[in-house]
């Protein structure tokens, strides 16, 4: 497989910018506390635990839920003619056009770099309980699979099955989705780095991290 | 009957049938839709009949705070909840009855839900009424070494009545439809399956409770529909015969009545077996004070015996072939329960007793499903692009697929396409006209690799001649 990491890098230099469109999560009646061109922060601190700028409340059943920023970007796109209103589950609200940083930039990269075992139909997915238990003892890219390895579960219309690797062996380096996502078919649930490859996978966590200003 | 708004909490067909009888009732109803579901009948029709006002698109069926939110901002006064969802969610029931601006839920009163909701608190209630139930545990099993005692008395005790293959059956406690439920039939792999449940049910359900119990074997599954009111009305449709079903035992061909002597032998006596489901159910929903539409769920082996299984304290699937083949003298025509249920849960009483209701030949009701019945049933997922059935008046067909345009099967739900209820003045004509229906037929699709849709049309053909035969 080759890769030019300069078109990679270059390609992002020019659009570094991901909008983001904020739709409501539930039904209930939404309250706005950002103006359009305003500013807002994502979370932060060392466990991102401090949220980030508050965008709307969204009352429902008596329950005022803040809803803040994921992302650090601008507000765009504000609904102004909502504010106050019901709004039905789903519901455009703004958009907040955000600068990719570092991390951001590394993670898409090496989507390009690893081999991505995707979804193979819409549906909810969980690691097997096996995997699960490696997870939680924290034994995460030091995870080996080889195809026919049972990594998977795929619900789909509340069927169960297991879905076996398919693919090189190698290191499970990044997972996309946490137990009991809906995935699109073809969205990628985890990527693995080949032996061969972990050089070159550094290489580019390095170069992003000298050369890309957050 | 006072002016009511009804808020159909569900989807698909019940949804559609929901808003008929609402309409029937001169009901005002609103829908509730996911983003999954945008392109289905029953939003189109709602649409069609009612505007955008009765339409609301909601993060999840499952979320009761949805639904009460969009009750209040719609001004809905009852809920219907259907089937599945929060149709025997009691604590769903208890919010909507109890809340600052109480809503009429339509099922049984909350109390009622709570306690026959329970598998185990039915059987428990059940035997102290001295209604036959199925051998087994009394309570949801979280210990592997007590479920194994369990397991492995049962194995013994099927060795001394001298049952050929015993075997028994692991399921998921919170589960239902069929769904979470494994056979096994030696101690050696029991826990293997046992945990296996146990995975499945706390991944579905969030609690890895699991039953055990004796899995009986050349059984028919069988059903009796009771109708109760809140003035301690108590009146049976009946009883239905649900035994053909897909491998995960979910029901494909049902038949009302329950057993016909008249076109099979049975190794006993089928009239009295029905007869006393009926009254064991009676027996039991009296006991209760039971007090909205519900079905109890029986098996019956081959020796004649039956057993209680569940109580469902909602509309069942399958209610229609009842109500098809019940006559109500004063009233025109078949009746249809889902009104009668919202009627009974308004308050109303009921108008008639039993002795007003009589039973007009046999009904068989079609599942139809996008599925490979060759491959254990496996849902199949595409869009369908063509979807065209006769049109008779022995035939009703309940469908939430547009006729008009392709429609994409949502992968969150069972692929069930339609519902066919045919009737006949006996069960051999009703058989015909089911085989009928199905081979004038046509459904195409496509999957997202451009093979062509499996259906289990064949499956539903072959079966037909099989219901009722012991």
């Amino acid at each position: 497989m080759s890769i030019n990491l300069n078109d990679l890098l270059r390609k992002y230099k020019s659009h570094p910018y991901e909008d983001h469109e904020i739709l409501a999560p539930h039904t209930g009646v939404v309250k706005f506390k950002v103006e359009e061109g305003q500013a807002v922060k994502g979370p932060s601190g060392q466990w991102l635990h401090r949220p980030g700028t508050l965008l709307y409340i969204l009352e429902r059943e008596k329950n005022p839920k803040r809803i803040t920023s994921r992302f650090d970007g601008i507000v765009t796109d504000l609904r102004v003619d909502l504010d106050g209103k019901f709004v039905e589950a789903g519901q455009p609200l703004m958009l907040i056009r955000h600068r990719l940083n570092k991390q951001e930039i590394t993670n898409r990269i090496l989507k390009e770099v690893l081999h991505i075992f995707p979804a193979p139909e819409r549906a909810r997915y969980f690691f097997t309980p096996e995997i699960s238990a490696k997870f939680e003892k924290g034994k995460t890219k030091s995870l080996s699979v080889k195809t026919g390895d049972e990594i998977v579960i795929m619900s789909l219309m509340k069927r169960d099955t297991t879905l076996n690797y398919e693919g090189p062996s190698g290191v499970l380096y990044e997972v996309y989705f946490k137990n009991g996502d809906i995935l699109e078919q073809g969205a990628p649930l985890f990527g693995v780095c080949l032996p061969e490859r972990l050089p070159f996978v550094e290489k580019v966590i390095q170069r992003i991290k000298t050369e890309w200003d957050d | 009957m006072k002016k009511e708004k009804v808020l159909i909490a569900n989807r698909g067909e019940i949804a559609i049938r929901i808003m008929k009888a609402c309409n029937e009732l001169g009901l005002d109803y609103v829908v509730v839709y996911t983003k999954e579901d945008r392109a289905s009948g029953h939003v189109k029709k709602a649409l069609k009949e009612r505007g955008s006002q009765a339409v609301y698109r909601i993060s999840s069926y499952k979320d009761p705070n949805e639904i009460f939110s969009v009750a209040d901002h719609s001004g809905a006064t009852a809920i219907h909840p259907g089937y599945g969802f929060f149709s025997e969610d009691f604590r769903f029931a208890r919010r909507a009855a109890l809340r600052n601006r109480p809503i009429t839920f339509i099922g049984p009163r909350w109390e009622v839900i709570r306690d026959l909701g329970s598998k185990i608190n039915t059987k428990r209630i059940a035997k102290s009424l001295g209604i036959p139930v199925i051998p087994g545990s009394d309570e949801p099993i979280y210990s592997e070494i007590e479920a194994e005692t369990l397991a492995e008395e049962l194995f013994l005790k099927q060795k001394e009545q001298g049952i050929d293959k015993p075997s028994i059956l692991v399921k998921a406690s919170a589960g239902g439809g069929g769904m979470g439920i494994e056979e096994v039939n030696h101690l050696d792999v029991f826990r293997q399956v046992y945990r296996r449940i146990q995975n499945y049910a706390k991944r579905q359900f969030g609690d890895e409770g699991v039953l055990i119990e004796q899995c009986m074997r050349d059984y028919h599954h069988l059903e009796v529909q009771l109708l109760c009111s809140q003035h301690k009305e108590v009146v049976h449709f009946g009883t239905r015969n649900c035994t053909i079903q897909s491998t995960g035992r979910q029901k494909r061909v049902e038949v009302a009545p329950g057993f016909d002597p008249s076109i099979w032998e049975y190794p006993f006596d089928a009239r009295k077996v029905l007869d006393d489901m009926v009254k064991y159910s009676i027996r039991l929903a009296e006991k209760v004070e039971y007090d909205n539409v519900g079905t109890w769920e029986w098996i019956v082996t081959r020796d004649g015996k039956p057993y209680l299984l569940e109580v469902n304290t909602r509309i069942q699937v399958e209610n229609e072939i009842s109500a098809c083949i019940s006559r109500i003298s004063r009233q025109r025509g078949p009746v249809n329960l889902i009104k009668e249920q919202i009627r009974s849960a308004l308050g109303e009483k009921l108008n008639f007793s039993q002795r007003h209701v009589s039973f007009e030949g046999t009904s068989i009701e079609l599942r139809i499903v996008a599925e490979d019945v060759k491959r254990g049933f496996a849902p199949w997922c595409g869009t369908i692009t063509r979807f065209e059935f006769p049109d008779e008046p022995w035939v009703r067909v309940y469908t939430h697929v547009p006729q008009d345009e392709p429609y994409e099967i949502p992968t969150e739900y069972d692929p069930n396409l339609a519902l066919v209820i045919v009737w006949g003045k006996d069960t051999q004509e009703a058989k015909e006209r089911a085989k009928d229906f199905i081979s004038e037929t046509i459904i195409d699709g496509k999957d997202s690799r451009g093979n062509g849709i499996i259906t289990n049309l064949s499956y539903l053909y072959e079966k037909v001649d099989e219901v009722l035969r012991f």
